[in-house]
């Protein structure tokens, strides 16, 4: 029989479906055929993006002069000038599309992935994340900054380059604050951090763990929506990323890449998106907030049973899952 | 003058650009479709392109990554009647991304800002 089970942050329920599990086997795709052609986030093509708000040079020999670049959107949905003007029109709010979009440029190398990047490489990265929240949130009509990735077409990609995006916005979003919302709702139930409960159970269970090491722990969550959605989190209770010490960047960049390597490994290289869950800018949820990375392989289609009632479908169990990517060697 | 090339499958927009920017004093040359676009291109070596993004076959992205395989200095303005692109980051391969109108003043002074920007230093 199938098992219904409830997200213990905001109480979403997902079906498990034991009976018809699918194997990884069932789910692994074949990789994407390079498309090729001009890349404008190629090294040699900077003219063609806007101005760079923020880069790191390439610390190497032969290097190609940056390591990491980030542009502000060159064709953007939201703009940066202007105040909000916030105003009704009847029942309905409005206010100006006010915001930042931004695309990190993760490395000149047209052909890696976070799989095949060195650690040091994925540290820029998280560095880089790191520089342009702090740089944002001096914005005080900005409260909330969704940084993200989509990788393959599947995910949302329409260039193969590497490359995650921020999107800043002057309200919170209503995922963000269902989750702010059950974490506080725990937090004033039991006095506790409902992420710190739920790393304490995971590691002592182990059942859906993938990996850890000394600063962080990467698992299937107990009501996973997808097969082989895994969420790092922070051993040590922390509500804000960007206030992750340097030096464990380096500890989130190596379980990333053992991560990346797993699921590539196990799933021929899925198209997979990722999300960066930090604390909203201006609002003090360091209590009961725990920051944590979603990384969700696009394996199944979300269709109209999971859009009309916010229920999911998952045909693996986290259990499987999370055993299949432990079995998994990676090379490297 | 400068030399524009157009590429739209719709007969009724072809005609419209080659009416406004003949009057507007641009040699204007027209395609139906990518692959037309590419062989004029070739032929014609314009100063400016204008591209519709929703073409039969190759579309207007595509075209654009085509040509900048050969060709990273012409300025390129992408046209479209739709929204979703604007999250395409293949569209950055242009130096323009412009909604569709029926009023083209709005793109007759983005190609002649492109083009003094294309001539200055």
């Amino acid at each position: 029989m199938s098992e219904l089970r409830k997200d213990p942050v905001i109480g979403r329920w997902v079906i498990i479906s034991t009976e018809r599990a699918k194997r990884p086997s069932d789910l692994k795709v074949e990789p994407a055929r390079p498309r090729g052609g001009f890349c404008p986030l190629c090294p040699g093509n900077e003219d063609k993006t806007p101005p760079e708000v923020f880069s790191l040079p390439e610390d190497r020999p032969g290097g190609r002069g940056w390591a990491v670049r980030v542009v502000p959107n060159k064709f953007p949905a939201l703009s940066s000038q202007g105040s909000l003007d916030k105003r009704a029109e009847g029942m309905y709010d409005i206010m100006n599309g006010v915001g930042a979009h931004e695309v990190i440029v993760e490395t000149p190398d047209h052909e890696a992935t976070l799989s095949t990047l060195p650690v040091a490489d994925i540290t820029t990265i998280l560095l880089t994340f790191k520089a342009r929240l702090d740089a944002l949130k001096q914005d005080n009509r900005l409260h909330y900054t969704s940084v993200f990735k989509n990788c393959g077409e599947a995910a949302g990609a329409s260039l193969e380059h590497p490359h995650s995006q921020l999107i800043a916005l002057p309200v919170i979003p209503r995922r963000v604050m269902e989750k702010l919302d059950g974490a506080q709702a725990y937090f004033s139930y039991k006095r506790q951090c409902v992420f710190c409960d739920i790393i304490e159970q995971e590691l002592s269970d182990g059942r859906r763990l993938v990996a850890d090491n000394e600063h962080f722990v990467a698992f299937e969550p107990f009501a996973s929506r997808f097969p082989f959605e895994t969420h790092i989190l922070p051993r040590a209770h922390r509500a804000v990323f960007e206030e992750t010490p340097g030096d464990l960047m380096n500890a989130l960049a190596g379980i990333m890449s053992v991560v990346f390597k797993k699921i590539n490994a196990a799933l021929g290289f899925p198209p997979y998106n990722f999300m960066l869950h930090t604390a909203p800018f201006n609002k003090d949820v360091s209590d009961f907030y725990h920051w944590h990375l979603e990384i969700i392989p696009r394996l199944t289609k979300v269709a109209g049973f999971e859009w009309g009632s916010g229920f999911y479908i998952n045909p693996t169990p986290p259990e499987q899952a999370a055993q299949y990517l432990r079995d998994t060697e990676t090379p490297g | 003058m400068a030399t524009i090339l157009f590429a739209d499958d719709e007969e009724s927009i072809r005609l419209l650009y080659r009416e406004e920017f003949e009057e507007a004093g641009y040699t204007v040359v027209l395609a139906a479709d990518g692959e037309e676009a590419l062989q004029k291109f070739s032929e014609t070596d314009p100063d400016l392109l204008v591209i519709d993004i929703k073409m039969p076959g190759m579309d207007g992205i595509e075209l654009v990554g085509r040509i900048r395989e050969t060709n990273t200095e012409v300025p390129v303005i992408l046209c479209t009647a739709y929204g979703e692109y604007r999250q395409n980051l293949e569209t950055w391969a242009s130096d323009e991304y412009i909604v569709k109108s029926a009023n083209l003043d709005g793109l007759i002074s983005k190609v002649a800002e492109l083009l003094e920007r294309n001539v200055s230093p």
